[in-house]
């Protein structure tokens, strides 16, 4: 009980210095926007840039994370609120399949750069272990056109801002 | 002492405030707060033991920042001496009794003048072969080392200290002062590859405990004593340290 509780205060106060330090850093990295939630500190959202020379550049895309109170023993869930169509998310619900995010996770990264990690796996998808098969199967099969514009298709319908 | 390669920022990778109780991982020497590898370490080996039955596995522990293999975290350096803290299990614990523990405590602070050193130089004392000798000598260097085997280190610094007291051609002509030298330059140079910048007090220490002529049990006594520490009641003596 009193370790929980200890965990739960480390977390919190973890979680803090990275809340000041994206509070101080703003525009140091233009792509990523983190904002916690105004009550919960557990809770977060972010916005990054679709990165460029992918079907998703242009694109915005919102992220959700859920941080454990073991944080940063554990790592934090995240999942894609926009909808997306890339071999590692899931489509409907937006679980992201990334080994920093399982077992491979260490308590050095930060809600920063599991961002970055996100923003670098949208650029190199990992077929071979995909969530969403469709996705994959285009990219296995060497169909790069149909992936592309299947992707680009669903970063305009939903990651860009309407025109008019 | 000058440290180079230290962290710039002195920003512990884990909690992301400065460095508390600095901790390094013994192969790539990252460093952390004690506590916060420590913990990591920890919940690593509570996971790995339950996905895997078996109680024999080696643990290590991967670096957060490069994956590296680790097997130990050192801390409290202060840049002669240092304590380790394994991954793997309690072996530490299995051969580190609390005498190991007072002995650290010796260690740290300043050689004690307890006994009549001159005396012991000055009435050829070395002569008289001491019994306990190598027991004590397996648990100070245990205790310097932190290794449990020592057996070699041990042997050869007997062996030493057998030829420099055994030696032919000593005479009456050789006054004390020149023979303390030689012993603890001598020793100095057989310990120096092991125990690098705790020689000296070692040696020190060695010195104290042939010259104070007692066992191990009584020479602990008279530290402890001289440390202000109360000796431990027979009950909560640890019992031997079980070796299996």
């Amino acid at each position: 009980m009193i370790t929980l509780l200890h965990d739960y205060q480390a977390s919190r106060a973890r979680l803090f210095k990275e809340y000041k330090e994206v509070q101080r850093e703003k525009s140091a990295d233009p792509d990523i926007q983190l904002v916690c939630d105004d009550s919960n500190i557990f809770k977060w959202t972010a916005l990054i840039k679709g990165p460029s020379e992918t079907p998703y550049e242009g694109g915005v895309f919102q992220l959700a994370f859920s941080i454990p109170e073991q944080y940063p023993l554990l790592p934090p869930q995240v999942r894609f609120l926009t909808k997306i169509f890339h071999p590692n998310v899931h489509f409907k619900t937006g679980e992201i399949c990334l080994d920093i995010l399982k077992n491979a996770w260490s308590p050095a990264w930060t809600l920063q750069s599991v961002c970055r990690a996100i923003i670098a796996l949208m650029a190199h998808p990992e077929p071979d272990s995909p969530l969403n098969c469709d996705s994959g199967n285009l990219l296995r099969s060497g169909d790069i056109r149909g992936y592309y514009s299947m992707a680009r298709m669903y970063t305009r319908l939903a990651a860009m801002p309407k025109k008019g | 002492m000058e440290f180079s390669g230290r962290n710039d920022s002195e920003t512990c990778p884990i909690c992301l405030e400065p460095l508390l109780r600095e901790a390094y991982l013994d192969r790539c020497f990252h460093a952390f707060c004690y506590q916060c590898i420590a913990q990591w370490s920890k919940f690593v080996k509570d996971k790995q033991s339950q996905s895997q039955s078996s109680s024999k596995c080696k643990f290590s522990i991967k670096c957060p920042l490069c994956k590296t293999e680790n097997f130990s975290i050192v801390y409290n350096f202060d840049g002669v001496s240092f304590h380790r803290h394994y991954v793997n299990d309690n072996h530490h614990d299995s051969f580190f009794s609390s005498n190991h523990g007072l002995r650290a405590q010796c260690y740290r602070s300043e050689a004690g003048n307890l006994f009549n050193i001159q005396q012991y130089w000055k009435y050829h004392r070395y002569r008289q072969k001491n019994n306990w000798l190598q027991n004590w000598l397996r648990r100070e260097i245990q205790t310097l080392t932190l290794e449990e085997d020592v057996d070699i280190i041990v042997h050869h610094i007997q062996g030493v200290l057998e030829a420099i007291f055994t030696r032919k051609g000593d005479s009456k002509q050789v006054t004390p002062e020149p023979r303390r030298e030689e012993f603890r330059a001598l020793l100095s140079d057989a310990a120096m590859p092991f125990l690098h910048g705790r020689t000296a007090r070692f040696v020190d220490e060695l010195e104290l405990f042939l010259a104070s002529g007692l066992n191990i049990e009584a020479y602990d006594r008279v530290y402890m004593h001289h440390l202000g520490i109360s000796p431990p009641t027979e009950e909560a003596r640890d019992p031997d340290p079980a070796s299996d």
